[in-house]
């Protein structure tokens, strides 16, 4: 994979010096902060609410720091994926069709390490922002709730950071076999959709890693989440999906 | 330098669907030469390039580069080629210093070394004193650009998809002159459909029409031999009779007039130089001149190509 390095340290300049440094980073720390905000504020606006009904009455537990980090996992499983998806859909269709695909491989820089430095930095950019923001997660929850633990959110973020780099990847298997970033979009957004769909039939998400959005819901309960078929599949996955996405780039022309 | 082409296409076919866009192209770039690739709009020039820099690949035939066949060799072809491509396409992010460093870091130039060249080139394509990033320069700009990082590593052979195209005639000449300051050192080929830029720098020149090659050889040889098919004479009347008269002569193919004066252009020579001043005193009219014309490189380029079409 000859230019690999080169064009890698190329793609984390350009996150550094582009939007791309907002969009993800951006919204996983502003779900971050307001995730264990809206938690502890939900009960007391429910309450108020109640109050100017007559004749109803609303009972809500006091919230936890179990709440705060199931409202930010819910704000991760959604919102940043769809971010995700949104914004590898050009990974590779932007630079062939800006014609900067064209000026990097006339160079020695194979096809291949041009789609894995996309990979690599894009799952670069989201572990690196999940950390940032789950750190600043942990410190909102514990100074609005006095305690919280670290372990249940490491289990639940990492489980859903698995799913989140195989969707980086296929985004990017796309990316590389749509000529249009809409299209690749659009298949991304199917993918998805259709991973959330098969994973209500119970044997696919107990087996394969449609079942990973749950296992990372499920970390946060008390009991011990068993999520070994999911990461094993999701890893699969992420590999042949890379290997396809490398194969699919090089019999396209440029 | 060796006797073995730098560029070598043989039978090279190119489709699309049913669109066929090379036609069996046959084509041999001698080491160190400055190679004109003439042809209209459309003719498959661009076409064979991106096969060339091996973003495309043959439906049939093959290409070589320095005896490599370009399908294949990979980064062995790559690292000894610079490209521009015809609209090149840049980082906006970056500036022009930044873009020439990371086109030298794709080829592993030593840190020093790269300095040194991209000043140098940044300078020759008069962009050394622009801080701004890429995303803001206009065409022009970014087309000397486009030639500065094509020659970032000193390449073997130098592939240009329209060079000047984009360029002000300021700009046009210096890129003129920088490619044939690289005559005996670097092979050029490069594409245009600017007859002049040929005619100032090109050694040899090949003519592609609809995919495929209707002339390929130097300019000099070219010129000559559409020169002696081409006949000015000048007569003292109107020629109508004479042309008449001419038009039924098999040595004839086309008369181009002006007032008094006409451009034969014919098929045998000495046919025509013999019957020629007896059809004319025939049609009562006097010989002012009879002689070969001057043949321009556009005279040239149109024949070939109408000849082609026919």
């Amino acid at each position: 994979m000859s230019g690999f390095s080169t064009f890698l340290g190329k793609e984390f300049t350009e996150i550094r010096k582009t939007w791309r440094i907002w969009v993800i980073p951006g919204m996983l720390v502003f779900f971050a902060i307001t995730s264990p905000i809206i938690a502890q504020v939900t009960p007391a606006l429910l309450g108020s609410m109640a109050k100017s009904q007559p004749g109803m009455v609303v009972k809500i537990p006091s919230p936890t720091w179990r709440d705060a980090y199931a409202q930010y996992l819910k704000s991760l499983s959604q919102m940043v994926l769809i971010a995700v998806v949104i914004a590898g859909a050009g990974a590779v269709s932007g630079e062939r069709s800006s014609g900067t695909a064209i000026l990097t491989l006339t160079k020695p820089l194979s096809r291949a390490g041009f789609v894995m430095a996309k990979i690599v930095s894009q799952a670069g950019l989201l572990v690196a922002a999940t950390i940032v923001s789950s750190a600043v997660c942990l410190g909102v929850t514990v100074g609005l709730f006095g305690a919280a633990p670290l372990e249940p959110l490491l289990v639940a973020v990492s489980i859903w950071t698995i799913d989140a780099l195989l969707l980086t990847i296929v985004m990017t298997l796309f990316s590389a076999g749509f000529a249009s970033r809409g299209a690749s979009a659009g298949a991304g957004l199917g993918f998805w959709f259709l991973t959330l769909l098969i994973s209500i039939w119970p044997p696919a998400n107990r087996y394969s890693f449609v079942g990973l959005i749950s296992a990372s819901g499920r970390a946060l309960g008390s009991q011990p989440v068993d999520a070994l078929w999911p990461v094993a599949t999701a890893l699969i996955a992420g590999a042949a999906c890379a290997l396809a996405a490398i194969r699919v780039f090089e019999t396209r022309e440029l | 330098m060796s006797d073995a082409p730098a560029i070598e296409i043989t039978r090279l076919v190119k489709t699309f669907g049913n669109a066929v866009a090379l036609d069996g192209v046959d084509l041999a770039v001698p080491e160190g030469s400055v190679f004109g690739f003439l042809g209209p709009n459309g003719a498959g020039k661009t076409t064979a390039l991106r096969i060339l820099t091996g973003l495309a690949r043959p439906t049939a035939g093959a290409a070589r580069i320095l005896g490599q066949d370009v399908s294949s060799a990979g980064n062995a072809v790559r690292s000894r080629i610079g490209y521009l491509p015809d609209v090149p396409g840049f980082y906006p992010w970056m500036t022009a210093m930044e873009l020439v460093e990371f086109a030298g870091r794709l080829f592993a130039i030593a840190p020093a070394t790269l300095r040194e060249r991209a000043e140098s080139l940044l300078e020759m394509a008069g962009l050394s004193d622009v801080r701004s990033k890429v995303g803001g320069f206009s065409r022009g700009m970014k087309q000397r650009l486009g030639i500065a990082q094509a020659l970032i590593n000193a390449p073997s052979v130098l592939l240009l998809d329209e060079p000047t195209s984009a360029l002000d005639p300021i700009g046009r000449r210096e890129v003129l002159e920088m490619i044939a300051s690289l005559r005996g050192r670097t092979t050029v080929f490069f594409s245009t459909h600017i007859l002049a830029d040929v005619e100032r720098v090109c050694d040899r020149v090949a003519i592609l029409d609809r995919g495929r090659v209707v002339a390929n050889a130097p300019i000099a040889e070219l010129k000559q031999r559409a020169a002696v098919d081409r006949l000015v004479i000048d007569v003292d009347g109107d020629p109508a009779t004479l042309i008449s008269e001419l038009e039924l002569r098999p040595w004839l193919r086309s008369v181009d007039r002006k007032g008094e004066s006409m451009t034969l252009a014919v098929s045998d020579l000495k046919s025509a130089q013999r019957e020629l001043p007896a059809a004319i005193a025939a049609a009562g009219l006097g010989l002012k001149r009879l002689e070969a014309a001057e043949v321009s490189l556009e005279d040239m380029f149109v024949e070939l190509v109408h000849r082609a079409e026919q």
